[in-house]
């Protein structure tokens, strides 16, 4: 192989170190490409595996049953199992109680429900008793806004002393004024409860009504 | 033919190589065949023949009870307890949430080590809880364990090994020692979660599994040693833990990634949810596909579906999609009862992941609009 002139950069005239040859491309050795045959093998083999589990799929598709039976089997056991979540006849069941709880908190002092529909029970309304009298809620329309002074009775038995505006449909009557400790003057404006009469604010008289929210203390109003 | 001995040319193998290949694909076609001639029906076929009627729903019978807000980030996964009223929650705020249910208490914020998580399990006592997510790690938290100087759960395990991200995990019923994981590197894997190590590798390089990311998996509830797989190869498969070596069964028939995998009630059958926007119910015995559900859409832009759950009678499949929706299909009716998404209160963006309480008295859907949404029946229920 001829001698090449120095590569670039390499001090080009330089009399003194022999230029080496340059590296130039080789044609691929004469060994045998085993990756490329490995890699053949390999396909091969997993062609040649999935071909054996077709022919036992086939074998064992002789003795499947129609999609027929299938379907009858899902019917069956579908139709065989209570379902809390359908909209159909079924025996009360402990299970049955849990979906009300997460539907629907049960009255508390608050006398709230979180859901309407659930309400429509008498025992949602139970806590509301000391106010109301309910012999059975009915459904009240907008969710979550439920309040048991809604659920039936004639509003001026619901909140006692307030306007005729209580307890209107959208109203979010948490609870409705319990004299003597509150004198709501609506209550859609009046979230009143007990905290009314909150004995570290000893300026607020005792009938005061926090009016902006039950949620602020007493010294906030 | 062995490695040893590569007396065959490159030129002979590849012969071999179309010839095993074109008799593959006749035992594929007779298999086929053979599929298509017990394919008499479907499963609503059969269900008016019957006389059957859909499951109709007034409009206030299943609500919205509870909106779980707290995340900032997108939802990307959830599970519930078996004791039926806590739920853990994953987002991409790199955070998990253990909720109470009832009263939308949080009850554990965790602060992630990796931000990117995409799966979440409860274990079955609900002692612990697990994630993953592009860090290829699955990480288990103890809920008990005592939190450390900066106020955060620390991991109790890492099981690391998986090459890829970890898009779906679930613990083996009834062992909190178990847990399944599957992965964006094509295999699904069985970990012993005291030694951290893996039990089985499911698919892979050396053996017959699936030939993309794997995107769901989920554990038999009737039979814990079954579980199927969903994967962006448009296929589900179903492993036995027994068997590591290939899969049972393939199902083929989705056209797009196979986001969803969920067994029904009855352990003999499970359903997917796919990018093709159709859910589909297969047979584990026989590997039929009973029933395709799909909602034809004015614009035949169908959206992918998500996730899916089913009730506990199997009767509704929940199917939760990119654009908001999730339809409630009555699934021996094969029709649309009910979506979620056009009710009060619903989710303000794609529905990412889906779950039923373990007393099938409540759904829980999670959302890229950060929310989790609590449904439950809340119409009248007649008392025999």
């Amino acid at each position: 192989m001829m001698a090449i002139s120095s590569p670039k950069g390499s001090g080009v005239g330089s009399p003194k170190a022999p230029t080496l040859p340059l590296p130039s491309p080789k044609a691929p050795p004469g060994y045998p490409d085993l990756y490329g045959k490995r890699r053949e093998i390999s396909r091969l083999h997993m062609l040649e595996r999935e071909i054996s589990f077709l022919e036992e799929e086939l074998k064992s598709s002789e003795g499947f049953q129609p999609a027929s039976r299938c379907c009858k089997e899902i019917d069956d056991f579908v139709m065989a199992k209570a379902d809390p979540l359908l909209p159909t006849k079924k025996k009360k069941s402990r299970s049955s109680r849990f979906w009300k709880w997460l539907c629907c908190t049960p009255c508390s002092t608050l006398c709230s429900c979180l859901c309407c529909c659930c309400c429509c029970e008498p025992r949602c309304c139970d806590g509301c008793s000391k106010h109301l009298s309910l012999p059975s809620c009915s459904c009240c329309q907008h969710l979550r806004q439920c309040s048991c002074c809604k659920c039936v009775t004639p509003k001026s038995n619901c909140c006692r002393g307030s306007n005729s505006g209580c307890c209107k449909g959208s109203c979010g009557c948490q609870n409705c004024c319990i004299p003597p400790s509150c004198k709501c003057l609506s209550c859609c404006s009046c979230k009143c409860s007990c905290s009314c009469t909150c004995p570290t604010c000893p300026k607020l008289p005792q009938s005061c009504c926090c009016i902006k929210s039950c949620w602020s203390p007493c010294c906030c109003c | 033919m062995s490695l040893s001995q590569p007396k065959m040319s490159v030129a002979e193998l590849k012969e071999r190589h179309l010839a095993a290949t074109e008799t593959l694909n006749n035992l594929k076609q007779r298999l086929n065949q053979t599929r298509r001639s017990l394919l008499d029906t479907d499963i609503a076929g059969y269900a008016r023949s019957q006389g059957k009627s859909a499951v109709t729903f007034g409009p206030t019978d299943l609500v919205c009870c509870r909106t779980l807000q707290g995340h900032t980030g997108k939802v990307y996964s959830l599970d519930w307890t078996s004791e039926r009223n806590r739920i853990v929650s994953a987002s991409q705020d790199g955070r998990l949430i253990v909720w109470n249910a009832l009263t939308r208490q949080k009850i554990h914020a965790i602060k992630l080590p990796c931000a990117w998580v995409m799966t979440t399990a409860f274990s079955p006592t609900g002692q612990s809880v697990a994630c993953g997510g592009l860090d290829s790690v699955c990480s288990i938290f103890n809920l008990n364990s005592t939190t450390d100087k900066d106020g955060n759960l620390p991991v109790s395990r890492m099981l690391s090994g998986h090459k890829g991200y970890i898009s779906s995990c679930q613990y083996v019923p009834d062992e909190d020692t178990h847990l399944i994981t599957g992965s964006g590197d094509q295999t699904c894997v069985l970990w012993d979660i005291t030694t951290g190590l893996k039990t089985s590798v499911f698919g892979g390089e050396f053996q017959s599994g699936h030939t993309a990311d794997v995107l769901s998996i989920s554990i038999n509830g009737s039979n814990s040693r079954i579980f199927a797989s969903g994967s962006c190869d448009a296929t589900a498969r179903l492993w036995d833990t027994r068997v590591a070596s290939r899969a049972v069964r393939t199902f083929h028939g989705h056209e797009g990634d196979v986001n969803s995998v969920k067994f029904f009630p009855d352990g003999n059958r499970f359903g997917t949810g796919s990018d093709d926007g159709t859910c589909r119910l297969f047979d584990i015995r026989t590997g039929h596909q009973l029933q395709v559900y799909c909602q034809k859409h004015s614009d035949n832009d169908i959206p992918p579906v998500t996730s899916i759950a089913f009730s506990i009678s199997g009767r509704l499949l929940f199917a939760g999609y990119t654009n908001g929706d999730c339809y409630v299909w009555d699934t021996l009716l094969a029709k649309v009862v009910l979506n979620l998404g056009s009710l009060q209160d619903s989710h303000e963006g794609r529905i990412s992941c889906l779950g039923l309480a373990a007393d099938g008295s409540a759904l829980c859907t999670g959302s890229w609009d950060t929310n989790l949404k609590i449904w439950a029946f809340g119409g009248h229920r007649r008392v025999v």
